[in-house]
């Protein structure tokens, strides 16, 4: 059902809107703890335990967080967490390594065109390890990186492509 | 025999007398003037031909040279068509009552279409007919232009002006090359008769070995030159036609795209554009080349031996024959050849898609035999297109050999009675087949030039295209208060059936207006003319008390915004397409969009977040989610007039909720159009219209409308009859 004639008198701007967001003062915040992938902090002088930090935008601004409570209430934005005390930032970059882990391709040792299939050799900042992707497997990000999705449906970034050696570049140029 | 579909028959403007049948000329009075004839495909219940002619005085229809029909203008009302199946049957509305005047199918009702226009231009809508002649003689004048094949031809060659350089470059290269591939049998001449037979002269030798290796590594320097300069030229042409065709299309409005079809227009795009690049960057040089080398080697020959050279002429006509007959006929086989693949993908598309279809009903083996099947009738034509070939090629190619070989023995009996030198005799036969090899390649390129033609006559067909909808000189750009107002506005998209008769409507800033209606009553019409997409042919639509056509698009892209049932995403991330709506948008205001829309909570949940990239048209996503991505959108663009097509009614009862709550959000302080079906949903507006048929035929608030027995009444009851029934029963019991 649509709203009352009464409440919709005035429009309402994004401006206004972005009022009611909760945007967390990196001072006031402190990541106390950290487990797998929850956190117990504090946010403006109250402690939360188990506490979800996510990424809204975990490829183009890795650095914007969004923390939910246990049960999913969100709790408020950090727009850039590494403004966060040196520890606190610590703890919560342990977290956020394994909720987004994508590993970062560092070179491309081999890369085998069978079938409809790529088989992929990759050093990434993880280790070495052989993927299996699809034939369309790329995205290139506004940003410049590029992601490549395995058929699994893991994901690997490389996060600047000028800073490949060229074999790897050349690599890349089948295929993105 | 009449051909459906026979592009020739179609409509004639202004025909000449010998144009129309004999019996007109003997009828037309004074100051009568034949406007346009069109020509039927059904007469008297069958396939044939009735004529109708339209002139400035009257209608007529003429059947074997006799007038069955014969209605002045003034009698006419309007034109109308009825739609059957198979046939459409054109009608006359007169004072008398309503006169059928000519039958035809569906594939000329095309052509028809422009008739009736111009028949309810002089009748229903009184237009002066000197108006209609002006414009009609234009428009025949502007046609001619267009397509004649020769200004086509001028045109296609004009895309390569600003490449000219390179088109000269190339040609000239070309040409060096050609002529330097002349030289090798001639120097082979001087090898065999100075150096050769009479075993003399080491140092002739040695200048001719050098002199060919030469010639090789300047063809070969050439030829990598050549192959660059032209890939250069392929490229920038294929890249400006493309970009020309991409702009134009972007600004055409939707009524280009209701005639076209989406593979139509891509087709145009890739392939169109492919021919016309391949012909001029290709076939024009192989063309000109061809023709000088024909001459040029057709001289050498004529010079050693005219004799043998008119037997080297033998197999020309015998090849070109042949080769004609073949292309004639291969056409059926390939395209049967075509039609069995296209079966055998069918068969597996179809086991592979509706496999669950296939298991369920275990109907596994049928499918097998069925592909089984379909292959060996695939090998089977295979076989049937090998055999045709070889009805033509061995041939043609035996006229070559019998040729060469009466070449070989009359110049060899010239040679041994001395009146021909053996260097002669190699140099004719060396020359010879690279006499036929640019004659062949001359008949495919004149083809090519063929189907260039047709292809650029397509690509013209949208560069010349009319801008129905475009900012006039004097247009404003103003912000918006809302105030809206629909003035005698009467709309048609095929020029038959008017989608919108004499609309009138006043709607206040901010107000909220329901608009309701069967199908194809003209509710998505009324919005479509307010966005621009369309323009009326009658009447006006003013924004804040300005003529919507005296406003620039730009500013209302910008104020007016739609979401639509099933709305359409880009092929990029979430964040991505809700910052459509908003240039230089903010993480913050893309967040806070997408909690109005109430987005946030889904998108958060998925791994990739704002990041997502939704798919090809957002396929990835529910219609809900993709439902509050594009009203995320729409709030970010915070439009001042909003229109919502059906937004709630693709969606569940709990999606419904969610997606109603965000367009309270949205919708808030705006001048909102709401299309619905779901007639609950508009209990609140400030005001709902009833349309049918194109017209309003109700207006007011749900209260009011009830209290009338009349369409929305009847709608409402039919969309709540159990609801309502179950409720009459409680009040009984209630009452007792």
């Amino acid at each position: 059902m649509l709203q009352s004639r009464f409440v919709r008198e005035t429009m309402t701007s994004i401006e206004e809107w972005i009022k009611q967001l909760r945007i967390l003062d990196p001072k006031r915040v402190r990541v106390y703890e950290a487990f797998v992938d929850t956190v117990n902090m504090e946010i403006n002088g109250k402690i939360y335990c188990n506490v979800k930090p996510r990424r809204p935008f975990p490829y183009t601004h890795p650095e914007y967080i969004i923390f939910f409570a246990e049960d999913d209430t969100e709790l408020g934005i950090l727009t850039d967490y590494r403004k966060l005390d040196r520890m606190s930032r610590k703890r919560l970059e342990r977290v956020l390594k394994i909720i987004y882990y994508i590993p970062q391709i560092k070179r491309i040792i081999k890369l085998d065109t069978t079938k409809s299939r790529y088989e992929w050799e990759i050093e990434t900042d993880k280790g070495v390890v052989v993927i299996k992707t699809w034939s369309r497997c790329t995205r290139w990000l506004p940003n410049g990186k590029l992601l490549i999705y395995d058929v699994d449906g893991n994901v690997y970034i490389v996060e600047d492509i000028s800073k490949l050696d060229p074999k790897s570049r050349a690599y890349l140029d089948i295929v993105a | 025999m009449i051909k459906i579909g026979d592009e020739e028959s179609s409509i004639e403007y202004f025909p000449s007398t010998e144009e129309l049948p004999a019996v007109i000329s003997n009828i037309l009075e004074e100051n009568e003037e034949v406007v346009a004839s069109i020509k039927s495909d059904i007469s008297d219940l069958k396939y044939g031909e009735d004529t109708l002619v339209l002139t400035n005085k009257r209608v007529l229809v003429v059947r074997d040279n006799n007038i069955i029909r014969n209605i002045s203008l003034k009698e006419i009302e309007s034109v109308e068509v009825n739609r059957y199946v198979g046939s459409l049957v054109l009608k006359a509305k007169t004072e008398s009552g309503i006169k059928s005047l000519i039958s035809y199918t569906r594939t000329r009702a095309k052509y028809f279409e422009k008739i009736i226009m111009l028949i309810n231009d002089l009748t229903l809508n009184q237009i002066p007919y000197y108006i209609v002649r002006k414009h009609l003689k234009e428009q025949v004048e502007e046609i001619n232009r267009k397509n004649s094949k020769r200004k086509i031809l001028a045109r296609m060659i004009s895309f390569a002006k600003p490449f000219w350089h390179l088109m000269v470059a190339t040609l000239a290269l070309m040409m060096f090359s050609t002529i330097i591939g002349l030289l090798p049998p001639y120097l082979m001449k001087i090898l065999i008769d100075q150096v050769l037979v009479p075993q003399k002269n080491f140092h002739l030798l040695m200048y001719i070995v050098l002199g060919l290796l030469s010639i090789n590594l300047t063809l070969t320097i050439l030829g990598v030159i050549n192959g660059y300069l032209s890939l250069k030229l392929n490229q920038s042409l294929t890249y400006r036609i493309r970009k020309i065709l991409f702009e134009k299309l972007q600004r055409l409005s939707l009524a280009f795209y209701d005639k076209y079809s989406t593979g139509s227009l891509i087709s145009r795009i890739v392939d169109d554009v492919n021919r016309v690049q391949t012909f001029l960057t290709q076939s024009l040089g192989l063309i000109i080349i061809d023709i000088t080398t024909i001459a040029f080697i057709g001289v050498i020959l004529f010079s050693l031996s005219s004799w043998l050279s008119l037997i080297a002429l033998i197999p020309i006509p015998v090849s070109y024959i042949g080769t004609t007959i073949y292309r004639k006929f291969s056409r059926r086989y390939y395209h049967r050849l075509w039609r069995k693949w296209s079966y055998v993908i069918t068969v597996l598309t179809e086991n592979i898609t509706s496999n669950i279809v296939v298991k369920t009903f275990g109907k596994e083996k049928d499918m097998f035999k069925k592909f089984t099947r379909s292959l060996t009738e695939f090998i089977g034509m295979n076989f049937s297109v090998f055999k045709f070939e070889q009805k033509f090629w061995p041939a043609i190619g035996f006229s070559f050999t019998i040729s060469s070989l009466l070449i070989w023995w009359i110049g060899g009996l010239k040679v041994l009675s001395g009146e021909l030198s053996l260097g002669s005799l190699t140099a004719f036969t060396s020359y010879m087949w690279r006499f036929y090899q640019p004659i062949n390649r001359l008949v495919n390129n004149l083809r090519v030039l063929q189907r260039a033609t047709i292809s650029g006559e397509r690509i013209f067909e949208i560069i010349d295209a009319d801008l129905e909808v475009k900012d006039e000189d004097d247009a404003q750009d103003f912000e918006f208060k809302g105030h809206i107002e629909y003035k005698k506005v009467w709309f048609t998209y095929d020029g038959i059936y008017y989608a919108l008769r004499n609309v009138n409507l006043k709607v206040k800033p901010g107000e909220h207006i329901g608009i309701v209606g069967p199908s194809g009553s003209g509710k998505s019409t009324l919005v479509k003319l307010l966005l621009r997409l369309y323009e009326p042919q009658r009447g006006d639509i003013l924004i804040d008390g300005v003529k919507i056509n005296k406003i620039k698009l730009e500013a209302i892209k910008r104020q007016v915004a739609i979401v639509m049932q099933n709305p359409r995403l880009f092929s990029a991330s979430i964040a991505e397409n809700i910052s459509l709506g908003k240039e230089n948008v903010t993480l913050e205001e893309i967040i806070t969009a997408a909690k109005a829309a109430k987005a946030h909570d889904f998108i958060m949940k998925l791994p990739e977040a704002y990041d997502t990239h939704v798919g090809l048209n957002g396929s990835r996503l529910s219609g809900g989610e993709k439902q509050r991505i594009a009203i995320a959108a729409a709030i970010l663009k915070n439009p001042k007039i909003l229109i919502l097509d059906e937004p709630t009614s693709a969606l569940d009862a709990i999606t419904e909720e969610e997606v109603t709550e965000a367009i309270d959000n949205l919708t808030r302080g705006r001048t909102t159009f709401i299309i619905a079906h779901r007639l609950s949903t508009l209990r609140n507006v400030d005001k709902i219209i009833v349309m049918d048929r194109g017209g309003i035929v109700e207006e007011g608030t749900h209260e009011e409308l009830m209290k009338k027995d009349g369409l929305y009444k009847k709608l409402y009851e039919s969309q709540f009859k159990g609801f309502l029934k179950q409720q009459k029963k409680v009040e009984e019991i209630v009452a007792k």
